[in-house]
Order: C-alpha cells, then sequence, then structure tokens
C-alpha cells in the first residue's frame, strides 16, 4: 500500500529561519515521522553534506554551520527564502523557485513558526481557499455582505508542473497591514509543490507590482505540521514586527478552522466533500496530488484510486 | 442503541449550538430561533468543518469556515460565495432524532428518540464530566454519601439501565437527586444532574459541590485501578 | 495623555489589556513587539522597561506596568465613569474581583502555557500544564454553576468586572491548546455572555459572534424556499 512517503522524501522542507540558531545550540524536530536533530556550531561544512553557499553565516548575522541529523545520518541542507531546508532523499528534487525573493526593494520577512494538528495538504489547501475570508478573517481579508467568489482561472502547468489560479478578485476591508480602507485585491495562487504555496496579490503602496506571500509547510506527520509562513513585500512604512504580527493574525484565525476538519487528512475520494466553483483551485490541487500519488497527509480509499473524475456532486456545483 | 441525554435544555438557548458524544458519534447539536432543537453529526459536507464551531441565524446553522446555511431540514439552502445559486437538494448532513423533555435534551443516533419515564418537578443542576468509564463514575455515585437539606440520608436506587438513571430519595421525597448518565466515549462520562423543585439555592449548590466530591472519588478509583493494571502488566 | 501599549497580537495577557480598552472606548497607541520569532521582548530595549521580559507593557501616567491585572485596574479605575467595571466602592463584589483576578493568572500559567507549546512549541512540561489547567476550568465552571444557580452570570458582581475580562481569553482560547469547552456548559454561557458585550473585540481563536450580523444575512429570506 502506498502512502505517500515515495512521493514526499523526495522534495524540501523548511526547519528552520536562517541565523535562528545560535553557535552551540542544537533543536529537535520531525520530519514525515522522521525524528530530526538540527546542531549549530563552528566547524567546517562537511563538503559531502552541502557546499559552501549553505554555510550559514553568509549573510552575516550568523556565523555557525547547521548539520541536520536523522538516526545517525547527516542530511542535505541548504538555505532558500529566509529558511533552512532539507529532505530525507539523496536524490532530491530541485527546490522550487520564488524570483521575486530577488527583487531589489522587496523586504524579506519570515513569519516564524505555527504548530497546527491537521494534515499539511489541509493547511495547504486552506491557503488556496478565498471564500473563507468573510467568516474567518472577518473585517481584515473580507467581511460579508461581500462574500461572493467571481469565476477564476484554474490550469495545471505541465511545464512547471504547478498548479496555477489566476484572475481571482475579492472585496477585502484591509488587504495587507500597508492598506487603509477597503479595496477590490487580485490574487494569482501558485502550488510548486505538495506542501508549499505562493500568493501574489495587490500591492496597496505599489499598484504596479504584487506582494509575496508564501506558506512552507513541514509535515511532522501525515496530521501534524509545522507552518512557516513567508513573505516578500513593497512595504517601507510598517516595522519589521507590524508586517510579521499582521501574517500572523491571519495564519492564527485559520488554525482554529484547520484543527477542527473532519478526516484531519484530506480526503481526495470525491465523495468525501463536496466542491463549489469557488473551490476549483483546490480541485485543482487535489487532482494534481492523486496524478503524483502525492498522498502523505491525504485520505486515501479504493474509489479514489480508481475514479479520477470529480463525482457526480462536484460536477453539478463546480463546473 | 438507545435514547441518551446529551444536555440539560437550558445550556442550550435559542441560536446556540453545542457539540455532544453519543454511541461513538460526534454531534453539532442546535436551537434555532423558533426553539426547536437538532441533532446532527457534526461535519459540514462542504469541507468536513466541524458544525458545532458554527453560528445560528434565525432557524438555520452556518458552518463557521465558509458560512454555508442549512435549516431545519438539513438542507443547505445559502452558500455565501454564490449568492445567487439554489444549493443542489444533495447537500444535507445527517441528522438525528432528538427531543427536548422535563429539560434534558435526549438524542437517538439509530431510532426515534423515546424519553424514559422518571419523575417531574425536578430542575436541572448542572452537566458534569467525569474523565473515568461509566462504570467507574456510576459505582462511585452508587457508594457516594447524599442527604437531602434536613440532613436525612438520601438511598440511591436505579430507575433504568438504557438510558442509566440514578435516583437519590428517602421517605419524605422520593426523587429528590437525580443522575442521568451519558456515556460519552470510552474515556469519559457526562451525568446530568437535576434535584427536587424544592431545593434551595443553598441546596442545589450543595448539591453541585457533592458532584465535584464524587467525581474526584470516581477519577482516583480509575487511576488506582489503572496503576493497578499496569503493575500486573510489568510482571 | 499618550497611553502606550506593547502588544504582541497572539498574547491572551495583551489581548486582556485591548478588549477591555476597547470596551471603555478608550484609545491608545499600539506597539507591536516581535515576540515571535524575534523574541524581542527579551531585547535589551525591552528589559529596560520590564526586566522580567514579559509582554504586555503599559505606559501610562508617566508609568511603566508591566503586571496585565493592574493594568485593567489602572484602565477602569480611570476610564470608567460607571464604576461597575472596578466596584471599589463595595466591599463585597471588589472582595470576589480580588479573588478572580488572582485566579486569572493560574489559567495563563496553565493553559497559557500549553497553548505556546501546542501552537509555538515552547518547551515546557505538557502534561502537568494540561493536568493544571483542566483543574483550574473545573474550578472555574464549579463558581459559574453556583452563580447560575444564584440567579447570576459574571464572575465576582452582578455586571461584568475587570475579574471577567482577566478570566476571559485564556478560558476562551484553551481550545488553541486543545481542550475543548463541550465540559464545560456554564463556562460556554459566560463566554458568550462577554462576546456579546458592546465594543467586544475578537483575537485570532476566539471568533466573533457572527449571528450578530445577522441583517446581512439573506438567511431569513431564503430559510422558506
Amino acid at each position: 500500500m502506498n502512502n505517500g512517503l515515495e512521493y514526499a522524501m523526495h522534495d524540501w522542507y523548511p526547519v528552520a529561519i536562517e541565523g535562528e540558531l545560535e553557535i552551540g545550540q542544537s533543536r529537535q524536530t520531525r520530519l514525515l515521522g522522521e525524528q530530526l536533530e538540527l546542531r549549530c556550531d563552528d566547524s567546517v561544512c562537511d563538503a559531502s553534506v552541502c557546499d559552501a553557499s549553505q554555510r550559514a553565516g553568509n549573510t552575516g548575522d550568523s556565523v555557525g554551520t547547521i548539520t541536520i541529523f536523522s538516526n545517525g545520518r547527516k542530511l542535505p541542507v541548504q538555505r532558500a527564502f529566509n529558511h533552512l531546508w532539507t529532505t530525507l532523499s539523496e536524490k532530491p528534487r530541485e527546490l522550487f523557485a520564488i524570483s521575486e525573493a530577488q527583487e531589489p526593494g522587496r523586504r524579506l520577512v519570515p513569519c516564524g513558526v505555527v504548530r497546527v494538528k491537521c494534515s499539511p495538504l489541509r493547511a495547504v489547501e486552506n491557503f488556496l481557499d478565498i471564500a473563507h475570508f468573510p467568516f474567518v478573517h472577518t473585517d481584515v481579508l473580507g467581511a460579508e455582505p461581500h462574500t461572493e467568489v467571481y469565476k477564476y482561472d484554474v490550469r495545471i502547468d505541465d511545464t512547471d508542473d504547478e498548479v496555477i489560479a489566476s484572475n481571482i478578485r475579492f472585496y477585502q476591508p484591509q488587504a495587507s497591514k500597508s492598506s487603509s480602507g477597503g479595496i477590490e485585491t487580485q490574487y494569482i495562487y501558485r502550488v510548486p509543490a505538495p506542501m508549499a504555496a505562493v500568493l501574489y496579490k495587490t500591492c496597496p503602496p505599489k499598484p504596479e507590482a504584487m506582494d509575496v506571500i508564501a506558506i512552507f509547510v513541514q509535515p511532522l506527520d501525515e496530521e501534524t505540521c509545522n507552518v512557516w509562513p513567508w513573505m516578500a513585500l513593497y512595504d517601507d512604512v510598517s516595522s519589521m514586527a507590524d508586517l510579521i504580527q499582521f501574517q500572523q493574525l491571519i495564519f492564527l484565525q485559520d488554525r482554529s478552522i484547520l484543527e477542527n476538519q473532519i478526516p484531519r487528512r484530506l480526503p481526495l475520494d470525491p465523495k468525501m466533500e463536496i466542491p463549489t466553483r469557488a473551490d476549483l483551485t483546490s480541485v485543482a490541487y487535489r487532482r494534481w496530488l492523486k496524478r503524483h500519488s502525492a498522498w502523505y497527509g491525504a485520505q486515501i480509499s479504493i474509489d479514489s484510486l480508481q475514479n479520477h473524475s470529480e463525482g457526480p456532486n462536484a460536477h453539478e456545483l463546480a463546473e | 442503541m438507545t435514547t441518551t441525554p446529551v444536555a440539560l435544555a437550558r445550556d442550550l438557548p435559542v441560536q446556540r449550538v453545542m457539540r455532544a458524544q453519543v454511541d461513538g458519534c460526534d454531534l453539532a447539536i442546535w436551537r434555532g430561533i423558533s426553539g426547536q432543537v437538532q441533532a446532527w453529526e457534526n461535519r459540514c459536507p462542504h469541507r468536513g468543518m466541524r458544525l458545532s464551531y458554527g453560528f445560528v441565524r434565525q432557524d438555520s446553522l452556518a458552518c463557521a469556515y465558509h458560512g454555508w446555511h442549512y435549516n431545519c431540514e438539513a438542507v443547505c439552502h445559502y452558500i455565501p460565495a454564490h449568492p445567487e445559486l439554489q444549493p443542489p437538494a444533495s447537500i444535507k448532513p445527517v441528522t438525528y432524532s432528538v427531543v427536548e423533555h422535563q429539560g434534558v435534551l435526549w438524542v437517538n443516533t439509530r431510532n426515534e428518540a423515546e424519553v424514559p419515564e422518571f419523575p417531574e418537578d425536578s430542575i436541572g443542576i448542572r452537566s458534569i464530566t467525569f474523565d473515568c468509564p461509566l462504570s467507574v463514575a456510576f459505582e462511585a455515585c452508587l457508594a457516594a454519601q447524599l442527604s437531602d437539606e434536613a440532613g436525612l440520608s438520601l438511598s440511591p436506587r436505579q430507575l433504568g439501565d438504557a438510558p442509566l438513571i440514578l435516583s437519590f430519595g428517602n421517605q419524605q421525597q422520593a426523587d429528590s437527586v437525580l443522575l442521568l448518565f451519558q456515556p460519552s466515549d470510552l474515556a469519559n462520562v457526562v451525568i446530568h444532574v437535576l434535584a427536587h423543585h424544592s431545593y434551595s439555592v443553598d441546596g442545589r449548590i450543595g448539591i453541585s459541590q457533592w458532584c465535584e466530591s464524587v467525581r474526584r472519588q470516581a477519577e482516583l478509583n480509575h487511576e488506582v485501578a489503572m496503576n493497578a493494571g499496569m503493575e500486573c502488566t510489568h510482571e | 495623555m499618550t497611553i502606550r501599549f506593547y502588544n504582541y497580537v497572539l498574547s491572551g495577557n495583551c489581548y486582556k489589556f485591548r478588549l477591555l480598552a476597547s470596551l471603555l472606548a478608550v484609545e491608545y497607541e499600539s506597539v507591536a513587539v516581535d515576540f515571535h520569532p524575534g523574541v524581542e521582548h527579551r531585547s535589551e530595549k525591552y528589559l529596560r522597561l520590564n526586566p522580567a521580559g514579559t509582554l504586555p507593557i503599559l505606559q501610562a501616567d508617566g508609568r511603566v506596568f508591566t503586571e496585565t491585572q493592574a493594568m485593567l485596574v489602572w484602565l477602569a479605575s480611570k476610564h470608567d465613569k460607571s464604576g461597575a467595571w472596578w466596584p471599589e466602592k463595595n466591599s463585597d463584589a471588589i472582595v470576589q474581583v480580588m479573588q478572580w483576578l488572582g485566579f486569572a493568572a493560574r489559567l495563563s500559567a496553565t493553559v497559557g502555557e500549553l497553548r505556546l507549546h501546542s501552537m509555538l512549541n515552547k518547551d515546557i512540561d505538557a502534561a502537568a500544564a494540561k493536568a493544571g489547567a483542566i483543574k483550574a476550568l473545573r474550578e472555574l465552571e464549579a463558581h459559574l454553576v453556583q452563580q447560575q444557580i444564584r440567579g447570576e452570570q459574571w464572575l465576582g458582581a452582578n455586571s461584568p468586572t475587570v475579574a471577567d475580562i482577566a478570566c476571559f481569553p485564556y478560558t476562551a482560547l484553551s481550545p488553541d491548546a486543545g481542550i475543548e469547552h463541550d465540559a464545560f456548559p456554564a463556562i460556554r454561557q459566560w463566554l458568550y455572555a462577554v462576546r456579546s458585550l458592546d465594543g467586544f473585540v475578537t483575537m485570532p481563536g476566539i471568533h466573533e459572534l457572527h449571528e450578530q450580523r445577522d441583517e446581512q444575512s439573506p438567511a431569513a429570506e431564503t430559510k422558506t424556499s
């Protein structure tokens, strides 16, 4: 029986923020059910597991080298998007790119980590959802009576193998820390890996650009995850603490929802949950997970393995 | 499966929703503005969100996640993301039979709820949860000393076994204090406590405190039994 | 005179102040402190203000307050003309209020710590915190049952006081720490009463009462269709 680990183990996952650990510090965490130990010391990098570019300290705020062990085995480490990433695989897939991270003028904001008792896939799916804004992020990302989700476009990009949702617009009372008053916000979503999602949204102080907000999900096991939100924004005014707290406010509003979805794993059986047209991103996401057998954190049944259609309920509402 | 007490009716006012466990089913129990009570599977068919986290508007229960509204017939009649859409009739949470009788809400997850006969003239004191199995809680209640307001002792008698009801009385008042047992799941039990309406405020407070004493004893007994069990397996 | 409040949006203790300030319509300047991940409250800048390294911190009347319960008393005694929130003239009520102000610290030390453990991976003895949290919530439930029997709704007096605000956040947030309210019907009623107060504000983990936005829902018209 395929439990999805086969796919999941070859991806990279965040386990710490860059510079967070000081020399001499170590930390325990978990990844895909495996116990990990992160150690920060002043040793020279072991060339067989990391190259010089991955050495902590290159950015100047920390001088330690991070080594990650799992059952006595050293794991590969790389730095990207202000986080340290690792993988259980010896031949991992390449980590996805977010080109905006290199754009001058953007502030890169790692927002910490929040533990949630839910499937890592549920956390990603919730991030892709806009219809909940008026009820869960009331008066910030949405408010009644502006609840309608207008038609938008979803596709699975075969070149980059990503789910892309575009032309999404939604009325938001306070779209970001830098906005004052309600605006109709434009959204684009990208799902570059089963446990990561990137959102591009209207940037109030710089209309020609888009803010980038992502969540990187570290699967502790199939029903527990650490979520690491990260942002690349044009905002010269807000303090770092203000930016982080705005994002934490939003994500913690979601947490109580995520911990109360049944089943805790994302059901891929189309008969289990009923989507509507507003859920087309999630429909595509689930379909894409199935295509890759990326079942870690999913609830799979015989039906969902045999039947790749979305079922009668979904057709009725989602087409 | 039998009819089970799930709450004191006064603990579920109009336009409120609560959660209860019966026969291993997770239930959302709610009361619309008209006063009618509903007991549903605690799961929104849309995204699996527990409906007990939702909110009640008029005579509809709405899910906390996306605000889908369900009416008293358990029909989804409003999806806020698509205000103009008439939702298909197929979107229905699973419903169970629930009745309100003598200040108590009763649920049956298999058949029509049939309430047991028990003495009238009682009022709800509280619903209290014991973190121990039903049998341990029941034994502790049987063994506990309880007196009426005049200091005369009350003795327990079992009124029914499905649902399990224990009545404490004496010659002055046959049914002075009633305990209705709700086996919640394997790990705990909820006891709905009622008392004869003649009890004074202090007398009612006394019964509430008595429940806490019995709970301390029951949970202690359970802990002792668990530790003894562990010692046995070590040998 | 400026009231400056050093705030962390996810802190239940900070929320106590934000909530009472909103209920009393008191305006203040809020300064966000990067508690997580930045641990800014332990930086020299903040240790100089509050050597205990805790949040919130309040600067007002030329003083620095670091104890949340004292901030509530300050807010109510300076800004509540009704005198109901801090009933200092009623000695019977005030001792009750003091009782539950003291109790509020136990909720922070148990539910609050367990919540930080569940949410932000804080390294604590989780089993001990959970046992303490359940014990505290049972005491609160027992008291509220007695208040119900007496025909009362609030913790210390016949109207809401600073004691209700001090105990509200970590009680309401206990599901964040994995302790649901299902076993506490009297607590549920009291939480609802607090959430129904005029000027109530939410924080993550405490949802607003959407049922009270009734007029915006088409439920009323469509329910019969």
